[in-house]
C-alpha cells in the first residue's frame, strides 16, 4: 500500500498550466524529494496532494484510498510560506493546530510541550509568536506540522531561509521522524540537499515529471559516464567527439562527460598519450547533471 | 466526516472568540463606549435639569389687581407638573401640553401700578438681578393682545418656556374675559378641558399603550446599533481574514480544515464576540444608564413589544450574517486594509440607503415604497425591522422578506465561500472584478 499515488493530475490557472499530467508514487517509510526549479509546479503539486486544492483532472490517492477529509488528520504540512498567528501565544497556537488535527486538548497540550522541550522552545511557550526570533518561529511551525504524530509529513522547501544551526536541528528532527517509520516528502530546488536525504525523487519542470523513482536506480540508469581527470600537459584529448560529449574545467580538475558508447578505457589511453594523468576516476552523475540532461531531453 | 466539520468549525469559533475577548482592546472598548455614551447623553441632560430647578421671579404688571391675581394663579398652577391630571383624573400619563412644562417654580409678584415710572423701576430691578423679568399686561396691552415680556433672557427660559408662557397668558386672558361675561370659573375650566389623545397599539389581538416618542427612541437606537455593529464587526471579520492571509497562517489551517469551515467559524466567532459585547453593554445600561436616561429624557416609559425585540434579534443576526460574509470575501480578495476601505462601499451603500429610507418608512409604513424596499434583502434588516416595530405588517410580507433575506444570505455565503477559498491562497496583486467572476465559475 503506497502512501501517496498521484495519477496524471493536472492544474491550470487561467491559461497557465501549473501541473501537467503528473504521476508519482511515494512508498511508506521513504524520504521523497520533489525537485525542480522555482516555478516548476512543486507547491501546486503539494497542495493538490494534501487536498488544499483540487486537481482539474487526474486522481490523488493516499494510504491506498482516494484522498478524503479523514486523511488530513494523518498528515502534517509545513507550507513554504511560514505562518502563525502573530498575537497568539506559542503553546495556545500549537494546541489549536493539534486539535484541528483531531487531538484532544489534553494530548495536544502534552505533545506540544514535549516537542517544545526537544527543540529548545520550552521557555517560550507562553510568549506571543511575534516575540520569537525567526529561527524559533520556524521551529514552532515545524512542531505545528508534526504535533499530531502524522504518518506522512509534507514539507515545502523546509530548509529555505534557515540559518545553519536551525537547519541542522530541523534535519535531525527530520531524520528522527524517518527512523520512527514516518513517510516524508519535501520539495526543494537545491539538488545537493535532495541528494543527501532522499530515497526517491521526482524531478519536475514546467509542471511535468521529468524523472521519477528510486534515486539509486535513476543514477544507475544514467551509468557511470562521468570521469574526473587530473592531468598535466596537452588537453587535446578532450576535443575528440568520439570519446567526449562535453567537458567542464574546474581548475583543479576537469569533469568529462563520455560520448554515447565510448569506453572510459579509450579515454584513459588517449589522455595518457597526450598528458601526464594524476587522477582518473569514474563517477556517478550528480543529480544536477541528471536534471539538466533530463530537462534538455524533455525540451528537445 | 460531518463531526469533523462541526468540530473544526467549533475549534475555529473558540479560538476566534477567546483570542478576541482576551485582547486588551476588547476590554477597553467594552468599558469605554458606555462611558462615552453616558457622557454624551447624561451630562447635558443633567446640566439642563440643574438649570431648571432655579426659581423664576417675575412681576406681573396689570391695570387691576384682580386680573393680576388670575395671571399669578395661572402661572403658578401651570408650572406644577400635574395640575390638570390631578384635577381631572388619576392617570399619570402626560399629554402634549404638559411636556412643554418648564418644570420649575415661579414666584409671582402682582403690581397694579402700570405707569412709565414703574416700568423704569422694574427695568432697574431686572438689571440689578432682583427679579428675573416682568410682564407688561395692562388692559390696553391685553385688548391689543400685545403683551411684552422684559427679562435678561428672552422668555425667561428659551424657546420651550416661551411658548409655555404664551399658553398660560392666553388662558389667563380667556378666563378674565369670560369672567367679565358672567361665566363661572368652574364652567370655564370645563370648557377649556383639553382633549387627551391616547394611542393604543393593536398587536396580535392584544392592545398595548403606545408611546410614540419612546418607541421612536428605542427603534432608532436599535437601528443605529444594528448599523454600527454590522460595520464594526464586519470590518473585524475582514481584518481577521486579511491577517490570516498576510501572515500565511491560512495554508496551515487549510491542511486541516476546509475553507467553508474556516469562514463559518470566523463569522460565528466574531459574531459571538459582538453579541458578548452588546450583552455586556445592555447589562450595564440596564443597571446604570437606562434609569438615568429615561429620567432625564423624560420620555416616559419606553415600551418595547416582545415582537419588536424578537424581530430585532432576528434581523440583527441575519443582517450581520449577510454583510459580514461579504466582508469575509472582501478580506480574502484584498491584500491590504487600504484596499479594503475602497471596497467597503459595496456594504456601506445599502446600509446608508436603508438609513435614509427610515424617515419615509416610519412616516408611512404601508406605502408601496415602504413595502417593497423592506423586501429587498440588503435593506430589509433595517427597514423590515423598522416596519415591525412601528406597525406590524401583514405576516405574508414579513415571511416574504425573511425568505428573500435568508435565500440571499445562502447564495451570498456560497459565492463568498468560493471567493474566499480561492482568494485566501492568492498573494500579491489584487484581482480585478472580471478575475473574481472567473473564480466564481471555476470554484
Amino acid at each position: 500500500m503506497n502512501t501517496v499515488e498521484l495519477n496524471k493530475i493536472r492544474k491550470c490557472y487561467d491559461e497557465f498550466v501549473a501541473v501537467d499530467d503528473l504521476s508519482l508514487v511515494i512508498r511508506p517509510g521513504e524520504v521523497y524529494g520533489l525537485l525542480g526549479p522555482n516555478g516548476a509546479g512543486k507547491t501546486s503539486t503539494l497542495r493538490m496532494m494534501i487536498g488544499i486544492t483540487m486537481p482539474d483532472s487526474g486522481s490523488v490517492s493516499m494510504f491506498g484510498e482516494p484522498l478524503r477529509r479523514a486523511h488530513t488528520q494523518r498528515l502534517g504540512y509545513l507550507p513554504e510560506e511560514r505562518g502563525l498567528y502573530k498575537k497568539m501565544k506559542v503553546l495556545d497556537q500549537l494546541v489549536f493546530l493539534g486539535e484541528l488535527k483531531g487531538l484532544s486538548a489534553r494530548d495536544a497540550t502534552e505533545r506540544s510541550q514535549q516537542w517544545c522541550e526537544r527543540l529548545g522552545l520550552k521557555d517560550w511557550t507562553g510568549k506571543k509568536v511575534e516575540e520569537l526570533s525567526k529561527g524559533m518561529q520556524q521551529k514552532a511551525q515545524f512542531i505545528g506540522a508534526v504535533v499530531h504524530d502524522p504518518q506522512f509529513v509534507v514539507m515545502d522547501e523546509p530548509f529555505s531561509g534557515l540559518d545553519p544551526s536551525s537547519a541542522l536541528v530541523l534535519k535531525d528532527a527530520f531524520l528522527e521522524l524517518k527512523n520512527a517509520g514516518k513517510t516524508l516528502l519535501f520539495s526543494t530546488h537545491r539538488m545537493d540537499t535532495a541528494e543527501r536525504l532522499c530515497d526517491s525523487i521526482c524531478l519536475i519542470n514546467h509542471g511535468r515529471a521529468v524523472l521519477e523513482g528510486d534515486l539509486g536506480k535513476i543514477r544507475a540508469g544514467y551509468g557511470k559516464r562521468n570521469v574526473q581527470i587530473k592531468y598535466e600537459g596537452d588537453s587535446q584529448f578532450l576535443k575528440d567527439p568520439k570519446l567526449v560529449q562535453s567537458s567542464n574545467d574546474y581548475g583543479n580538475y576537469v569533469e568529462v562527460r563520455l560520448a554515447a558508447g565510448a569506453d572510459p578505457q579509450d579515454l584513459l589511453q588517449a589522455a595518457a598519450s597526450h598528458a601526464r594523468v594524476n587522477k582518473f576516476e569514474l563517477m556517478e552523475p550528480s543529480l544536477e547533471e541528471i536534471f539538466i540532461e533530463a530537462v534538455g531531453k524533455a525540451n528537445a | 466526516m460531518r463531526n469533523t466539520s462541526l468540530r473544526n468549525t467549533w475549534l475555529v469559533i473558540k479560538r476566534e472568540y477567546l483570542e478576541r475577548v482576551r485582547q486588551r482592546s476588547f476590554i477597553v472598548l467594552t468599558l469605554l463606549l458606555p462611558a462615552i455614551m453616558i457622557g454624551a447623553f447624561a451630562i447635558p441632560a443633567k446640566l439642563s435639569s440643574m438649570k431648571n430647578t432655579k426659581m423664576q421671579r417675575l412681576v406681573v404688571v396689570t391695570s387691576t389687581p384682580q386680573f393680576g391675581e388670575i395671571v399669578r394663579q395661572q402661572l403658578v398652577a401651570g408650572s406644577k407638573p400635574d395640575h390638570e391630571s390631578a384635577a381631572a383624573n388619576k392617570d399619570k400619563d402626560k399629554d402634549a401640553e404638559d411636556e412643554d412644562n418648564p418644570g420649575r417654580d415661579y414666584a409671582i409678584e402682582v403690581d397694579s401700578s402700570a405707569t412709565e415710572a414703574e416700568r423704569t423701576a422694574l427695568r432697574d430691578r431686572v438689571n440689578s438681578g432682583d427679579i428675573d423679568g416682568f410682564l407688561w399686561l395692562t388692559d390696553d396691552a391685553v385688548a391689543a393682545r400685545k403683551v411684552t415680556y422684559y427679562g435678561r433672557q428672552s422668555g425667561g427660559g428659551g424657546f420651550m418656556e416661551n411658548s409655555w408662557l404664551k399658553d398660560q397668558l392666553d388662558r389667563a386672558i380667556l378666563l378674565q374675559e369670560l369672567a367679565q361675561r358672567g361665566v363661572s370659573r368652574a364652567q370655564v375650566e370645563q370648557l377649556l378641558k383639553p382633549v387627551k389623545l391616547e394611542t393604543m397599539r393593536l398587536e396580535g389581538g392584544r392592545e398595548t399603550k403606545a408611546n410614540d416618542k419612546g418607541m421612536f427612541f428605542a427603534v432608532f437606537a436599535m437601528v443605529m446599533l444594528l448599523y454600527t455593529a454590522v460595520i464594526f464587526y464586519g470590518v473585524s471579520v475582514m481584518r481577521a481574514v486579511l491577517e490570516e492571509k498576510n501572515s500565511r497562517v491560512m495554508e496551515v489551517l487549510l491542511s486541516s480544515a476546509t475553507s467553508t469551515e474556516l469562514m463559518a467559524g470566523k463569522l460565528i466567532g466574531v459574531g459571538a464576540v459582538g453579541l458578548t459585547q452588546i450583552a455586556i453593554w445592555i447589562a450595564m445600561a440596564a443597571t446604570y444608564a437606562l434609569p438615568a436616561l429615561a429620567a432625564s429624557a423624560s420620555t416616559g416609559e419606553i415600551h418595547i413589544a416582545p415582537l419588536t425585540l424578537a424581530a430585532f434579534a432576528l434581523f440583527f443576526l441575519l443582517g450581520y450574517l449577510l454583510f459580514s460574509s461579504i466582508y469575509a470575501a472582501i478580506g480574502a480578495v484584498i491584500t491590504s486594509e487600504q484596499e479594503g476601505q475602497q471596497m467597503q462601499f459595496i456594504i456601506i451603500l445599502p446600509l446608508i440607503i436603508s438609513v435614509f429610507m427610515m424617515g419615509p418608512v416610519m412616516h408611512a409604513p404601508d406605502s408601496p415604497v415602504a413595502v417593497w424596499t423592506s423586501m429587498v434583502p440588503f435593506f430589509s434588516p433595517v427597514l423590515m425591522y423598522l416596519r415591525i416595530a412601528v406597525q406590524p405588517p401583514p405576516v405574508w410580507q414579513i415571511a416574504l422578506s425573511l425568505a428573500l433575506l435568508v435565500g440571499t444570505i445562502a447564495g451570498i455565503l456560497v459565492l463568498c465561500a468560493r471567493i474566499y477559498r480561492i482568494g485566501i491562497l492568492m498573494y500579491g496583486k489584487r484581482p480585478t472584478l472580471p478575475e473574481i467572476l472567473k473564480w466564481l465559475k471555476y470554484a
